[in-house]
């Protein structure tokens, strides 16, 4: 596990750019944190990390976004409304899994921890201050 | 009569053109999930080939589940797309009853079984001896261990086709001694056994239009307590 105290927005997005070069294909990542935390400002600073000019936003409302970079596709996915297999099925979200070119960044992952691949990189984000942060990144298939 | 068939429901994609008595083409990509890029490029290069306008097809043929949400969709879009613009019926095959036509010389059970992901998967059973098949149940979604028990009881020889095959023989093999793996030729989705399904479906006017074809999701009934459980089963 990695542990990274951030300051701002700005720093937790280079915080994750700086990840965001060991990333490979396949490669899926969840997070776990409260509302306004920053999973979304991470995101963005994976996006630049992986060569992606496209503006990010929250993947709240469409429940996954969709960002291509150098070869690699960023899905960003928003789980908190999905409440079952069913929704979870019909996002396509299994479908996604199994692209070849794919990097899953998953919001919420709580929701549907039971079906995460064995591989999943936990990215842990907590408030300790107005704009301080705590961002524990777990190896891939390290435990929480 | 001439009947173009088409699945995307899993990691394959695969498009056939045939008749009564041939299967003239066939086009199978087995490398993941493209499809939507993949199947009308495929579609187009198979007619070209096979020097066959879209305008001489009789029939359009298509699983139409259990399978992939987003394969599901890409399949049966395309196929009502091409149905509805030319005018002509469409013909809805159980992806798992296509799957049993992939081993038509085998004397036996063909227990088709496509990868549900929560350790389950969508299964039917068959029995096929003297040149006859008859289905032994409905498609449904069923856990490894449930299926197990259920093939224990039977006596003859069983093969296992589909992409949750080899999952199944690994987990099977030691307990099952009467269980088969089909080679890699037969084991997935192909389009060719869809439109021989296809070809008794018409033969009992089973014939729909382009609007009434939909998939047919199965509902997962363990999957649901699998979902917020503690990481981390077989995803």
């Amino acid at each position: 596990m990695k542990l990274y105290h951030s300051h701002s927005t700005k720093e937790t997005e280079q915080i994750a750019a700086d990840f965001a070069e060991n990333l490979r294909a396949g490669d899926v990542i969840a997070y776990t944190g409260d509302l306004g935390a920053g999973k979304t400002a991470f995101t963005r600073g994976l996006a630049k990390g992986l060569g992606i000019t496209e503006e990010v936003s929250s993947p709240t409302f469409a429940l996954v976004h969709e960002y291509r970079g150098n070869g690699l596709v960023l899905y960003h996915f928003d789980m908190y409304r999905i409440s079952g297999f069913d929704d979870l099925y019909s996002t396509g979200f299994f479908d996604y899994l199994d692209e070849p070119d794919a990097i899953l960044a998953i919001e919420w992952s709580e929701n549907i921890d039971g079906v995460l691949p064995p591989e999943t990189i936990t990215v842990s984000i907590s408030s300790t201050g107005e704009n301080d942060r705590k961002i524990q990144i777990f190896d891939r298939g390290e435990s929480a | 009569m001439k009947i173009l068939a088409m699945d995307t429901t899993a990691k394959a994609a695969s498009v056939s053109l045939l008749t009564e008595e041939k299967v003239l083409a066939e086009y199978s990509v087995n490398v993941g999930l493209t499809h939507s890029q993949t199947i009308m490029p495929m579609c187009e290069s198979l007619l070209q080939q096979a020097g066959c306008p879209v305008s001489e097809i009789d029939y359009f043929a298509v699983s139409n589940g259990p399978g992939s949400f987003t394969g599901l969709r890409i399949g049966i879009a395309a196929v009502k797309g091409l149905a509805y613009a030319s005018s002509k019926p469409c013909v809805a095959v159980s992806t798992l009853d296509a799957l049993s036509y992939n081993v038509p010389d085998f004397n036996g059970i063909i227990c088709c079984v496509m990868d549900a992901r929560c350790q389950q998967v969508y299964n039917a059973l068959y029995l096929q001896e003297n040149g006859g098949r008859r289905k032994k149940g409905p498609d449904r979604a069923i856990s490894f261990t449930d299926l197990l028990e259920e093939l224990k009881k039977e006596e003859k020889a069983i093969i296992l086709v589909g992409d949750g095959a080899l999952l199944c023989y690994n987990e099977y093999k030691a307990v099952l001694p009467n269980l088969v793996l089909s080679g890699p030729a037969s084991r997935y989705q192909r389009a060719s056994s869809v439109g021989l399904a296809a070809l008794e479906k018409i033969a009992s006017g089973e014939i729909i239009s382009a609007g009434a074809l939909v998939p047919e999701y199965l509902r997962l009934p363990q999957a649901q307590r699998e979902l917020i459980k503690k990481r981390r089963l077989n995803p």
